[in-house]
């Protein structure tokens, strides 16, 4: 299930919530937006339930059958998430899973998808996100033009094949190297 | 034992964040400041530990309650139109 928090990146076409009603609006467009096939929830305006679970960053919580948290993570990742349910129903649906906590930023995902959030709250999310964090909005942006070439990789719904992730670090590795070779030939003229 | 509610909680919290402040009318860089700082300290609900209850209303009508759920796992996303 989803649960609408606040708005993340507020403009004039998306400012904060004042009423309930209004929040409950905003979660019926934000379930058809985004095509979500499972309940969406909504907060109440003070955030209980988003502060109570700690006042993350878009996480997600993996809730065992006995009602225990099995695993949170930060920015939410789905092929990360996807590891941590197959874990969770392979046990039977009971205990810890990937352990427990997933803390690292998984920026590349929020980068590539968060032009669309982005885009609801111009022209002030832009200005905002780009003076609170310089040049965050404008990668946001480029990335999302990207979206097509880099969606494959950063988007995906689960872990990347080994082979691809050889086949991955392999390329990296061959690219550092000629990196290196063109510096020192540079470096020798 | 009973499972604690989100509520209950949100009361023991040390210093909720008010709802003013929480409805923020700009992203500033002190949000991402405490994004970071929540993730470090790893704020959430520690994994083991029961999940606190709520009943919220459904967008599409009626509520949900948590603990209805109990006897299938469930995945809990908070997310922002924005």
């Amino acid at each position: 299930m989803d649960v609408l928090i606040r708005q993340a990146h507020p403009g004039p076409d998306a400012p904060p919530y004042d009423s309930l009603a209004e929040k409950l609006r905003d979660a019926e467009r934000y379930r058809h937006e985004e095509g979500i096939p499972w309940p969406v929830l909504v907060d109440d305006l003070d955030g209980t339930v988003h502060q109570a679970y700690g006042g993350l960053a878009d996480p997600s919580y993996l809730i065992d059958v006995d009602g225990r948290v099995a695993f949170y993570e930060l920015w939410t990742h789905a092929p990360t998430l996807h590891r941590a349910i197959r874990e969770l129903l392979a046990r039977g649906g009971r205990g810890v899973v990937l352990g427990g906590i997933d803390r690292r930023p998984h920026l590349l995902p929020a980068l590539t998808a968060g032009w669309r959030a982005l885009e609801r709250g111009l022209p002030q999310s832009y200005l905002d996100l780009e003076t609170a964090s310089p040049g965050a909005a404008t990668v946001t942006w480029l990335f999302g033009k990207l979206r097509p070439v880099l969606a494959p990789l950063t988007l995906r719904a689960t872990p990347l094949p080994r082979s691809a992730r050889l086949a991955l670090a392999a390329g990296a590795t061959a690219l550092a190297g000629l990196a290196a070779f063109g510096i020192r030939r540079a470096m020798k003229r | 034992m009973a499972t604690p509610t989100a509520a209950q909680r949100y009361a023991q919290l040390s210093g909720p964040i008010e709802r003013e402040e929480y409805n923020f009318r700009h992203f500033r860089t002190k949000h991402l400041l405490k994004d970071a700082q929540a993730t470090i300290r790893g704020n959430g609900i520690r994994p083991g530990e029961l999940a606190p209850d709520f009943e919220l209303l459904r967008s599409d009508g009626g509520t949900l309650r948590l603990s209805e759920l109990r006897g299938r796992p469930v995945l809990l996303h908070f997310g922002s139109r924005t």
